[in-house]
């Protein structure tokens, strides 16, 4: 049995502004286990930061408790909740004079006395998280001239240097290129195993949610919070609950979001892989539908249509298109 | 000694060694300073002096001991409160334009002592030009203190730095639109004397002034000592800080009454003097190279002191028996500083 670190029992949350009360979550129940890497995901606007800033103890429930280590996050001091609780926020971060080691020692500030001196242990921890988010090398340079996913594997790395049991990331990996997303998922994923540290991550990435994390928590509008295995949720459809209406739908067979296809427009024969991807370019394109059957070869790729043989699938297109 | 050294970096030990150059380059310029105006006296004649009690001609010990040295100390102070305040409230409001007068001290202040000269003309009451120097000092006080509340009070109400930072520029402007009324209908001689007053001067103030002034200073820099580390969190922002166990409310509390008591007695003793709090920690910053206040703090410190001096120093026009009034100098000085930082293309990356 897994440790529960965080335990949302009955929350409902919302914003008050004057007499206008506006409820944007309610009755939901979610349990986040250590060492497990959980992924949050919803369409914007639907509540994911407020419920992030509920767990933070930004912002008091209206009703329910979420309980951290099985005590009321309310019932923390602002020191002891630093201790257990660290965070990568969405907000730019921009002390271009600060070097990464420096970034990643702020993380030790719930832990140092007042004038915020590191102690030897203190100093171990920063060269761990360093290490552990393989940025070792960064140390001694400065904030304004790393990459954006390096800066993010340090902000990564000062969460980790605060050395709490949870840590919570807000779309750590938007804007990043496709290997950093990779990158700093599987980083994350290693952690939660290797430190058995309870971690949240909010993201739009399905796909790379899919491949990286123990649990999800689906948001959605109108409905409660449903969490599982992702592999579950696929198998049992409930997947779709993230792409409302019948335009898209996820594609248990590829693993992705793909557009419906309705009835299959065009007869495609030969290899299985280059017959798929033949048929979504002409979807894409808007090709007619055709009576006779298109035969394709797999290497060298070619393509036959009524006798005729095309050896790109642009040339086919055009001519098609035509 | 050599343990503390070998547990710092080589980076911390560099910064460190710039602090003691620093200091050493005050203490120069405090001599040049006292040395310069329109008696040349050698800096050999002071040290002797100083150490021996001995002056080589009686007037010197008089220029020295009571107009100079009072003088260079008050700039030193002066240094000091101004750019430490805006070394807080450019970190707290995360804006580098932010400077010790952002939160309208200087025109509470500015309107503590035009209330004394200009009302006082304008009404008839008769004060008028016998105004002592400690007249001066405790309605520049009233003054800063009464907009300092005012802010506090909504400061109170306000979560967001930003609309702090917009309601003091506010405050500060509606103040200066007093201060114009009363101008507009006070006398002359009085509307001359405030017109000095707020071109701020170093000059003219005595040992036991110069002491509470002192004094003032050193308890305004408590707060700011005491909350080193919430200035570091604060350089990731207010969120990020209260996520490390940083309370940004109680900081917000103490740095108004830092900078108050800062900038406020500084204001009211030599009037509002321009571009120092900006320009100073800006100044730091690219010597030091370093975000960190622990070094920030004591080098804003020392770098204001040394700026000051040496714009008191021009001020004197060497040789010659005018002096020009201290904030035009600084402006005259701050402003290419300022205009070269805004300039250079990655100022607000390097921020």
């Amino acid at each position: 049995m897994k440790k529960k670190a965080v335990i949302g029992r009955n929350l409902s949350l919302g914003y008050q502004k004057g007499d206008l009360k506006k409820e944007v979550l309610e009755k939901l129940n979610f349990e986040l286990f250590s060492g497990q890497l959980t992924c949050l995901l919803g369409p914007n606007g639907v509540g994911k930061s407020t419920l992030v800033k509920a767990i933070l103890g930004e912002i008091q429930p209206w009703k329910g408790s979420i309980q951290l280590s099985g005590k009321d996050v309310h019932e923390y001091s602002n020191s002891d909740l630093a201790k257990t609780l660290s965070v990568v926020l969405t907000e730019p971060v921009s002390p271009g004079n600060m070097t990464v080691g420096q970034l990643v020692a702020l993380g030790r500030i719930p832990h140092t006395g007042w004038s915020g001196k590191l102690s030897m242990q203190d100093k171990e921890v920063v060269k761990k998280a360093l290490a552990d988010t393989k940025i070792s090398y960064l140390e001694h340079e400065r904030l304004s001239e790393i990459s954006d996913g390096q800066r993010q594997k340090a902000m990564i790395a000062r969460a980790l240097a605060q050395n709490g049991q949870i840590m919570i990331l807000d779309e750590p990996t938007a804007h990043l290129d496709l290997i950093n997303r990779y990158e700093i998922m599987h980083l994350l994923r290693e952690i939660c195993q290797k430190q058995e540290k309870a971690i949240l991550v909010v993201t739009h990435d399905l796909e790379i949610a899919m491949e990286t994390a123990d649990q999800f928590w689906l948001l959605t509008c109108g409905l409660p919070l449903i969490s599982g295995i992702p592999e579950e949720l696929v198998l049992t459809g409930e997947i779709n609950q993230l792409l409302p209406g019948d335009k898209f739908h996820f594609d248990p067979e590829k693993g992705r979001i793909e557009k419906k296809i309705g009835s299959r427009k065009w007869k495609i024969e030969g290899d299985p892989i280059s017959s798929f991807w033949v048929e979504k370019a002409m979807d894409k394109s808007g090709v007619p539908p055709v009576s006779e059957v298109i035969y394709v070869e797999k290497s060298p790729f070619s393509l036959q249509y009524k006798g005729i043989l095309y050896s790109s699938l642009s040339d086919f297109l055009s001519f098609l298109l035509a | 000694m050599s343990c503390i050294f070998m547990n710092n970096s080589m980076k911390n030990n560099r910064s460190v060694t710039f602090i003691f150059g620093a200091f050493a380059f005050l203490v120069c310029c405090f001599l040049m300073n006292v040395s310069l105006g329109s008696v040349n006296i050698p800096v050999s004649e002071i040290i002797h002096g100083f150490f021996t009690g001995e002056w080589g001609k009686a007037s010197y010990e008089q220029i020295i001991l009571y107009y100079r040295l009072p003088k260079a100390i008050l700039a030193i102070l002066a240094g000091i409160g101004l750019s430490i305040s805006g070394l807080q409230m450019q970190t707290f409001f995360r804006n580098p334009l932010a400077g010790p007068y952002v939160l309208g001290i200087s025109s509470g202040a500015g309107l503590g002592v035009a209330i004394l000269i200009l009302a006082s003309s304008a009404f008839g009451l008769g004060l008028g030009i016998a105004i002592s120097p400690w007249a001066t000092v405790i309605s520049g006080t009233l003054g800063a203190a009464l907009v300092l509340v005012i802010v506090s009070l909504v400061a109170w109400r306000i979560k967001d730095s930003m609309t702090l930072l917009i309601v003091g520029l506010m405050f500060g402007s509606a103040v200066s639109a007093i201060i114009s009324v009363l101008s507009y209908f006070s006398g002359a001689e009085a509307l001359k004397l405030f017109t000095v007053w707020s071109m701020g001067s170093l000059g003219g103030l005595v040992w036991n002034q110069i002491l509470v002034l002192g004094l003032v200073i050193i308890v305004g820099m408590v707060p700011m000592v005491i909350s080193i580390k919430s200035y570091n969190a604060m350089l990731l922002g207010e969120s990020y800080a209260k996520s490390m166990g940083i309370n940004p409310t109680q900081l917000r509390w103490l740095m108004i009454l830092s900078t108050g008591l800062l900038a406020g007695s500084v204001t009211a003793f030599c009037g509002p003097i321009a571009f120092i709090g900006i320009a100073v920690p800006h100044v730091a910053r690219m010597i030091w190279k370093t975000a960190d206040h622990r070094i920030l703090f004591p080098a804003s410190a020392l770098m204001g002191g040394i700026l000051l001096l040496i714009c008191d120093a021009i001020g004197q026009l060497p040789g010659s028996a005018q002096t020009l009034p201290i904030n035009a100098v600084t402006s005259l000085i701050g402003a290419p500083i300022v205009i070269s930082l805004v300039l250079r293309k990655n100022f607000s990356k390097e921020f």
